[in-house]
């Protein structure tokens, strides 16, 4: 679920970057990518394979508001799941259960779902503002182009400026040509890598290049893999009462 | 008259006067005599008696025990006698409070507490050989715990088959653990092996670590078989702690059932009304460096209304004051600064625990040209942003020369300038207590909440389940009391029946009405008092095998009930007190009535009466 997060940021994604540096431009480049130009919708599929438990995958709709940051997802699958959903607006962010018709605050630390993801990952902040890049004892960015398959690309490394981000530390690899991010991998505060993500597929909208396959291995807990993919993405002004609490309550009846 | 030598054969001017006198001694003489007549009759009567009583005697003693088990074995080391909890900027699970001085001085000069500990847990994902878990990570103090008087406690509830508690704190051991014997088994590890666990540290980062399983505990309660032990400072470490910093203080406390409700009072009294937060600055701007005073506003819809009443601004908006790291100033501040709506410029400021100042990039959100400002050299600050600013780095006190910041008193900024902390009300059972955490969920404060509480408030339910037990006890009982009450009834009506000419032999001889009624009623309560003896006695000889026996629960939530693998009962003086009192009052009271029909008999019908 926290994937949920990395998969549908991107989805706000504006492919104009500048080539004016290393690794802080790249970030401010990726933050003004961030800045939503318009409302937007789509469909997501999370193949999540866990070690000695099978293969699940969740169905869910997303829908994006960008004038106050509000986001519902609904849930279509599995059939245990099928009509929850999550409801942000503002500073409140609720969970509605179906199956009692109730909403639920959640706290901005709390998993959802029973997941390893937290409220607090869906607050939209400046990539800028939360990493910067680690440098060696002699003052120098750890940044280098290499190659990442056929593909020219510039890794480079990053830690929180902040204490409140999910990973301390992690490493970008990022296209030359135009700082579409390929590769992710992230490591815990003691250094231990947790999880790589790889971002396999784009497509184009409205000028935006959006990742609409991704794979996330988790590197702790060996076997487990989610592959994400998105897809009917439709940017465009969405009506208001999408982001109601009615709305999801009727959506179940 | 009776054929044998009856009791109540005694000489006429004997038993007039002693009679007449009403002699209370001579009536318990009598019944006690009488009891002995029918001695089968009564040692059976006085047998289910007996049993009844026995059974209350465990029932409640048990039902006691578990209350026990619940605030002294599993309470008393989840939140103490009394916590204190922190709550950093409506985090329910960012327990930190930066100022560990400042948190235990509200308890010093308190006789009654006997330790004062941190009190930290984490869940985990923890992986072992070839199988993955969930598990609690449970900071404890050995060094501490070693010197405790009730060592012994701790070991009987978390008794070690491998290892010592000493392990814990060995540092030739990566991160040494004590782990409970079902997950241990569930993991697939033994003693030296490693356990790799992630979690969130106290701010959300992942963390991940390697941890070596130095000792292998037994535990019969279910909810404890997650918990695995660390030293407690390895914990706060990995955790995220800084060593100026404390999590949650639970108090060990002297009679806490007594004591407890009042300590927290106080504690939470010295804790009162905290003064506002302050950052003791010096803000650089373009044209210049000025010494300034950092506050926070509140940023509730209420505050932000009288914020937007109070002020007139001549640069810069409300809306953009109200977002994260909104900042406003006067406007001869941000004249000397060379700043307006739209500019950023510096603080920098003295550090209360770490060397060399703390710089920050502020950006002016909106300038103050008219109104009641607070000061002319104070900057305000959004509260989420200016809180991220001032326990990341808690602001040293003013220099010397410095006037401390005083909000004015008689204006409204008091309420609308953020606290130091903020001081949760106090409540006084579970339900209250979870709307209260429930509000701190909806992230109404930026602040750090603190709550201070005791056991028997925050599981206020676990008394209610007690006086449900006692509930359930007594009902069961009384209907088995009914039974035997029945036959009390039945045998005072057959020994009434059968000792109708002698009643009337002695009414004939002087015996008033009410010393025949007394009479029944003291032979009724000795057979009582002396049942309920012997029940009691039962009752501990019953508790005392019961408790002899081992039980090995597996994954059972019944296990919580044992200790050692064997069941736990309370005795409580009052609890077997009010037992036999109970039974001996609904005794007496059954026999009031055969009794008084006794007494009311005439004696010439009573004599003339042959079966």
């Amino acid at each position: 679920m926290k994937l949920l997060l990395t998969v549908l940021v991107p989805l706000l994604f504006a492919a104009r970057l500048h080539a004016e540096g290393r690794v802080a431009p790249i970030l401010r480049a990726i933050d003004d990518n961030y800045k939503m130009k318009k409302d937007v919708q789509a469909e997501v599929t999370l193949t999540q394979q866990r070690a000695g438990q099978g293969t699940k995958i969740i169905d869910m709709g997303y829908f994006r508001r960008d004038s106050d940051d509000a986001f519902l997802i609904v849930m279509k699958a599995p059939e245990n799941e099928k009509g929850n959903g999550y409801l942000r607006v503002g500073d409140n962010f609720w969970m509605y259960r179906i199956n009692t018709r109730t909403f639920q605050h959640i706290n901005r630390d709390e998993s959802i779902g029973g997941t390893d993801a937290h409220s607090a990952d869906f607050e939209t902040r400046k990539l800028d503002e939360l990493y910067g890049a680690v440098v060696d004892s002699s003052g120098t960015e750890k940044f280098s182009e290499e190659m990442l398959g056929k593909v020219p690309v510039n890794r480079f490394e990053v830690k929180a400026k902040v204490n409140d981000v999910d990973y301390p530390r992690q490493i970008y690899w990022t296209r030359r040509d135009n700082n579409l991010l390929l590769k992710q991998e992230s490591y815990s505060l003691s250094g231990t890598l947790m999880q790589t993500a790889y971002f396999l597929k784009f497509t184009e909208i409205e000028g935006r290049f959006v990742p609409v396959k991704q794979l996330f291995i988790d590197e702790f807990e060996k076997g487990n893999k989610t592959i994400v993919e998105i897809s009917n993405i439709v940017p465009g002004k969405l009506d208001d009462k999408l982001f109601t609490k009615a709305y999801l309550e009727n959506l179940s009846k | 008259m009776c054929a044998t030598r009856c009791p109540m054969d005694l000489h006429p001017g004997q038993a007039l006067g002693a009679i007449g006198d009403r002699n209370f001694m001579l009536l318990i003489r009598l019944s006690l005599r009488n009891l002995l007549r029918q001695k089968r009759r009564n040692i059976l009567l006085g047998s289910a008696m007996a049993i009844g009583v026995a059974i209350l005697v465990v029932a409640n003693s048990f039902s006691h025990g578990i209350s026990d088990i619940m605030f002294n074995k599993i309470m008393r080391y989840v939140t103490g006698h009394v916590a204190i909890r922190f709550n950093e900027r409506g985090g329910v699970m960012r327990e930190i409070f930066r100022d560990r001085e400042l948190a235990f001085d509200a308890l010093k000069g308190e006789p009654l507490i006997e330790e004062a500990n941190e009190s930290i847990g984490m869940f985990a994902r923890a992986i072992g050989n070839g199988r993955s878990d969930n598990i609690v990570l449970v900071g404890v103090d050995v060094k501490k715990a070693g010197k405790r008087k009730d060592l012994k406690e701790v070991e009987e509830s978390f008794r070690l088959v491998e290892g010592s508690w000493k392990d814990v704190e060995n540092p030739a051991i990566e991160n040494p653990v004590i782990i409970s014997e079902e997950k241990a088994r569930y993991l697939n590890v033994k003693r030296n092996d490693v356990i790799r666990v992630r979690f969130r540290n106290m701010f959300g980062q992942d963390q991940a670590a390697r941890l070596t399983v130095a000792g292998i505990m037994r535990n019969d309660n279910i909810f404890m078989q997650p918990v695995v032990f660390l030293e407690l400072p390895r914990e706060k470490e990995l955790l995220g702690y800084r060593p100026w910093e404390t999590a949650s203080i639970r108090l060990t406390i002297k009679d806490p059932q007594k004591n407890a409700a009042a300590l927290a009072d106080r504690i939470h009294a010295r804790l009162d009304n905290p003064g506002p937060a302050v950052i003791y600055a010096a803000a650089s701007g373009r044209a210049g460096r000025r010494p300034v005073v950092l506050l926070g506003v509140k940023s509730d819809d209420e505050s932000k209304k009288k914020i937007s009443g109070l002020l007139k601004l001549s640069a810069g908006s409300f809306e953009k004051v109200f977002k994260k790291d909104g900042v406003i100033l006067p406007v001869p501040l941000a004249r000397t600064l060379g700043v307006t709506a739209g500019d950023s410029f510096t603080v920098s400021y003295t550090r209360k625990f770490e060397t060399g100042p703390r710089e920050a990039s502020l950006h002016v959100a909106a300038v103050c040209g008219a109104g009641d400002y607070p000061g002319p050299n104070v900057i305000l600050m959004e509260d989420a942003g200016f809180y991220d600013l001032y326990y990341e780095d808690m602001p040293a006190a003013p220099v010397s020369g410095v006037e401390p910041y005083v909000v004015p008193a008689d204006g409204p900024w008091g309420s609308l300038v953020a606290p130091q902390w903020v001081l949760l009300k106090r409540t006084y059972n579970t339900d209250d207590y979870r709307k209260k955490y429930q509000e701190i969920a909806r992230n109404k404060w930026k602040g750090t909440t603190i709550d201070v509480s005791t056991m028997y408030e925050t599981a206020s339910d676990i008394l209610k389940l007690e006086s449900v037990l006692n509930i359930i006890t007594i009902s069961a009982v009384l209907v088995l009391f009914f039974i035997i009450l029945l036959g009390v009834v039945n045998t005072l009506r057959m020994t009434i029946r059968e000792r109708t000419r002698e009643i009337g032999t002695v009414r004939a001889i002087g015996m008033q009405r009410g010393d025949v009624r007394d009479m029944f009623i003291l032979e009724t309560f000795f057979l009582t008092l002396f049942a309920s003896t012997v029940g009691v006695l039962m009752g501990f000889a019953s508790m005392k095998l019961l408790s002899l026996m081992t039980f090995h629960p597996v994954d059972n939530p019944l296990g919580m009930l044992l200790v050692n693998g064997h069941l736990y009962f309370l005795p409580t003086f009052l609890g077997i007190a009010g037992s036999v009192l109970l039974i001996i009052g609904i005794a007496v009271i059954t026999a009031w009535f055969p009794a008084r029909r006794a007494a009311n008999m005439s004696p010439a019908q009573a004599l003339g009466h042959f079966t």
